[in-house]
């Protein structure tokens, strides 16, 4: 974020703590895209990650009285969306898409081979990512779908910066195992 | 093995390596084959997870607009909250400045008292000498409720210094010290209660 975009967000932030609306919704609108993001990395649903990022969104309206200015907006919303979303999907009792029905990519009309085998690799990952354990995964999502550096994922989830080493590197170790035998050994030869 | 540094790849990927631990990873991967080929795959990992697609959500202004009609129509009056907020935080200040005018005034009368005994004050106004008559009034006092009743002089006296000096300079000083608990104490419940309310946990 720029330095100009950052005291704009500071001047929507008050303006919002006092009230305004319109500074509120211009804030939902920098952050919609983000948060939305964020929650659809981690369960890999469009209609979750849609109803948990409104009540993110209601949820900060309600406690922006006890926002510190002086902490990080995104970080701070990124923090409630995770937690929204669980705590919706564990009360309503949502079931994640297990199947690949809810994870097939959009517009995947029958292409040429090499289309198809892309998609079929990027739903394979996904599925991966699903199923690694909350706690890893939100790790993985913030650093590598947000880009986040360890301290800021430290600060958005509440863990110490060790931590979060250590669960990125179990994320990505059980990455590795889960795709190893059907795309990543293909892969591993494109890049390197 | 144990000279490997697998375990430092994954921040050495992410930039997250600063100094000596960079230097020492750097200089590991010029030589070492194996953590070369798990930083390979590191990369491989991180690459792919990249390609996968976005999904495709409303617009931000149409996400927004819903948004809005979910809002609770009408906050806490934030006016006042400020007045609140301000009051609260002005609470230690006021304590510090009692505190600081209450032991100001006891060290001036303290040094007025001395300087009245060593006669310093003989040629000033009346009313601004150490005003004796007042330690006969209390004593009087200190006497019609008992307390120097079958008592020495010297101890009477004593009583009378402790209870006209000390006692209430000690009375004002634990009052203050226990509202400035009593105050931190509620700092930190609020504080922690922020805590949770910005967690949102439970």
């Amino acid at each position: 974020m720029t330095s100009t975009a950052a005291v704009n967000e500071t001047e929507l932030v008050f303006r919002a703590k006092n009230g305004e609306q319109n500074a509120f919704g211009e804030l939902v609108c920098i952050h919609a895209q983000g948060v939305r993001n964020v929650i659809y990395r981690m369960y890999g649903n469009t209609q979750i990650a849609e109803d948990a990022a409104q009540e993110t969104f209601i949820q900060a309206w309600l406690h922006l009285p006890s926002f510190r200015p002086q902490t990080s907006l995104r970080n701070w919303l990124y923090r409630i969306a995770i937690n929204a979303a669980t705590d919706m999907l564990r009360k309503e009792k949502r079931i994640l898409p297990n199947s690949l029905e809810d994870m097939q990519l959009r517009d995947s009309q029958p292409g040429p081979e090499a289309i198809a085998f892309q998609e079929e690799q990027a739903t394979l990952v996904k599925k991966a990512v699903l199923s690694l354990p909350d706690a890893c995964r939100a790790v993985l999502v913030l650093r590598e779908y947000e880009g986040l550096s360890y301290q800021e994922i430290a600060d958005t989830l509440s863990i110490p910066v060790g931590t979060v080493m250590s669960r990125l590197n179990y994320a990505r170790k059980l990455l590795k195992e889960k795709l190893e035998r059907t795309v990543f050994m293909q892969q591993e030869a494109r890049y390197v | 093995m144990s000279d490997h540094v697998m375990e430092w790849l994954n921040p050495y990927l992410d930039g997250e390596l600063h100094g000596s631990r960079l230097h020492q990873v750097e200089t590991h991967l010029d030589e070492c084959d194996a953590c070369r080929a798990e930083l390979a795959s590191l990369e491989t990992l991180s690459a792919f997870l990249q390609e996968a697609p976005a999904a495709e959500f409303s617009p931000p202004e149409k996400f927004a607009a819903q948004i809005r009609l979910r809002l609770p129509r009408q906050k806490i009056a934030p006016l006042r909250n400020r007045i609140l907020e301000v009051g609260w935080w002005m609470i230690p200040v006021a304590l510090l400045a009692i505190w600081i005018f209450m032991n100001t005034s006891f060290f001036l009368y303290d040094m007025l008292s001395v300087a009245d005994r060593i006669g310093w004050l003989t040629s000033v106004s009346d009313w601004m000498r150490f005003d004796a008559w007042s330690a006969a009034d209390w004593s009087a006092a200190l006497e019609r409720i008992g307390v120097l009743r079958g008592n020495s002089l010297a101890l009477a006296a004593s009583a009378e210094r402790f209870t006209r000096t000390s006692l209430p300079q000690i009375i004002l000083q634990v009052s203050i010290a226990l509202l400035y608990l009593s105050w931190l104490a509620i700092w930190w419940t609020r504080h922690q209660h922020q805590g949770h309310s910005q967690a949102l946990e439970g």
